[in-house]
């Protein structure tokens, strides 16, 4: 049906989306996060060491590693709530940092099955082989991906059509006239990191089954600045924004072969330019409020 | 005890080139109230230019050392032109972003010219070492300390005691002022963002030329512990880049020792981590950006 390379890219895809929607939830109420790449890790440890020791389902573990980065993303919130801006986003660069060095030191390893197995500081962690031994298919393991995925995007264009979503533009916008309205912008910025957290968190557990190794250096920094530009590129007025940012980046500049060698030339000039054309990306509010409006003027005029 | 004093030495020899990174970083802070994360790879096209001078022509020292400036200077426009004029001036977080993209941008076209990991770089002082009684210095670490000292002073003097120092301070405490007072912005910023690529270019060639070797991660390197050091410091302060520069060779030195090399550069992160948190003006940094994050937190 699809051959493999295919599904190999629209799997990673599926997974850095996550990320670039974690990277948006946080734009939304105004900060920027240069960290995201470190809840993906600490969930893409947890789940694996949840199904390949503890002897977890895959299911359970996932939502076992979603829980514990979106725990980390409240722990994160809380100590940074009063500084903002720049200061905020070195802060984040600093936490995922420290994570990624504090997983260069990790070590737990139990004996399963006579083998010894579990994350081993610098030397990663590997045989997180639940889905081999599950014999799930990699077609299979992106249709997972897709509906994890979907059900994600799904919730996330809910909550933005409620009041809570207007709520959190609004401490975006203007977080002392946020407050004069009477939002509690504390409450919002804490709930929505750890909610940021938590989506990163799901893509990291897919990610450590899919690939059945992790190791520290995967979860740099550039991993967390990727998932930042794809929802600047692609436009912070709607949560479709970010996934058209990871379509354009690796569906169109990493998948074909005319830029290999030069895709992050294109890349940084393309972020760069459309930051000062377009600061908002190309699927602005302004972009999305006039597709929106013409989708309801043609059905008042049916 | 010994030991202690000696890794303090260590740390402050480290702490000399984190304190001339920290310098330029502050510069374009202090000017723009933008962060320039691309800082480092400038620095690092830079010191590739020096080395290709050197390989290609066999330069000496001081052209090397010319050409890395230059290289820096080069660089540190296109990042200027690009992240910071082109952007509107209250999108600070904008050309943050920008200029960590262009990171990759300039981290790759090094790359793609300059293919092997590992490339010479001409040392100078680079075996002497000086010794006091039982403790001991590298002579290059010495001559870097002095220059960062020297670097301080004339950075000092160039913003307190010049007309080209005041024009930059209007600009950095209101541009919109300082335009109509008759001062070409667009120009001074530029300038600035030169001198501050300058010292720049000449902090990448004293490290390079301490080590001998130059790699890509080498941008990385810089821009991270200029970032640290400043940020220790307090952003936009000229001595508190210097302090945090040399506390923070100073800690790492220690960490290295007493807790291994990988202990080091979290412990470097977790306290980066508990200054923005708990005095996010650093060490020496502005009082008033508390006060204003009080004022706003009472609205």
């Amino acid at each position: 049906m699809l051959d493999d390379h295919l599904i190999g890219v629209l799997s990673n895809m599926g997974m850095i989306s996550f990320i670039a929607l974690s990277a948006y939830l946080v734009l939304v109420v105004g900060e920027i996060s240069f960290g995201q790449q470190a809840f993906f890790a600490i969930s893409a440890y947890a789940s694996g060491i949840a199904s390949a020791m503890w002897g977890w389902p895959f299911l359970g573990a996932v939502l076992w590693g979603a829980a514990v980065s979106g725990l980390a993303g409240l722990l994160l919130a809380i100590p940074t709530l009063r500084i903002r801006g720049l200061y905020f986003a070195i802060a984040t660069l600093a936490f995922a940092e420290m994570v990624r060095l504090a997983l260069e030191i990790f070590t737990y390893r139990v004996e399963v099955d006579g083998e010894l197995v579990g994350p081993d500081g610098s030397e990663g962690f590997r045989d997180i082989r639940y889905i081999y031994e599950a014999d799930i298919s990699s077609g299979e393991f992106l249709l997972v991906i897709l509906a994890l995925l979907a059900v994600t995007l799904a919730a996330i264009l809910w909550i933005e059509r409620t009041r809570l979503g207007a709520m959190l533009r609004m401490v975006g916008e203007d977080p002392v006239l946020a407050r004069l309205q009477g939002v509690n912008v504390n409450l919002a910025k804490i709930a929505t990191v750890a909610a940021a957290g938590l989506i990163a968190g799901i893509g990291g557990a897919l990610y450590a089954h899919l690939n059945t190794y992790v190791e520290p250096k995967i979860f740099n920094v550039m991993l967390g600045v990727h998932g930042l530009a794809y929802g600047l590129i692609g436009g912070l007025g709607t949560a479709f924004g970010p996934l058209l940012g990871v379509a354009l980046d690796i569906g169109v500049l990493e998948s074909t072969r005319a830029f290999s060698g030069y895709r992050m030339i294109v890349f940084g000039g393309l972020v760069a330019v459309l930051l000062i054309v377009r600061p908002r990306g190309l699927l602005d509010e302004a972009a999305v409020y006039r597709i929106r409006r013409f989708f309801v003027r043609k059905d008042a005029g049916d | 005890m010994a030991d202690f004093l000696q890794n303090c030495l260590d740390g402050i020899a480290i702490g000399a080139a984190y304190a001339l990174l920290a310098l330029g970083f502050t510069l374009i802070f202090g000017v723009l109230r933008r962060l320039n994360l691309s800082y480092g790879p400038s620095i690092m096209a830079g010191v590739f230019a020096g080395t290709a001078a050197y390989m290609a022509f066999n330069a000496g020292l001081a052209e090397v050392a010319i050409a890395t400036v230059i290289g820096a200077v080069v660089v540190g426009a296109y990042i200027e032109r690009l992240c910071f004029w082109a952007i509107r001036k209250d999108m600070a977080v904008a050309s943050m972003v920008s200029s960590f993209v262009i990171w990759m941008q300039i981290e790759e076209g090094v790359t793609l010219l300059f293919p092997d990991r590992t490339y010479a770089f001409p040392g100078i002082l680079a075996d002497s070492v000086v010794e006091f009684g039982p403790f001991f210095l590298r002579a290059s670490s010495l001559a870097m300390l002095a220059i960062a000292a020297l670097a301080v002073l004339g950075l000092l003097a160039l913003i307190y005691r010049t007309h080209f120092g005041l024009a930059v301070r209007a600009v950095s405490e209101n541009p919109e002022a300082a335009r109509v007072a008759g001062v070409n912005t667009g120009l001074v910023t530029l300038l600035a963002f030169a001198c501050a690529s300058a010292l720049g270019g000449l902090a990448g060639f004293l490290i390079a030329a301490g080590d001998q070797q130059i790699t890509p991660l080498f941008g990385l390197w810089a821009t991270f512990k200029g970032l640290i050091a400043m940020m220790l410091g307090g952003m936009g302060s000229i001595p508190g880049a210097v302090l945090g520069g040399l506390l923070l060779g100073t800690v790492e030195a220690n960490a290295l020792w007493y807790l291994g090399v990988e202990t080091r550069d979290l412990i470097a992160y977790m306290l980066l981590f508990a200054v923005l948190t708990f005095r996010p003006g650093g060490l020496m940094g502005q009082a008033a950006l508390m006060a204003r994050r009080a004022a706003e937190s009472r609205v």
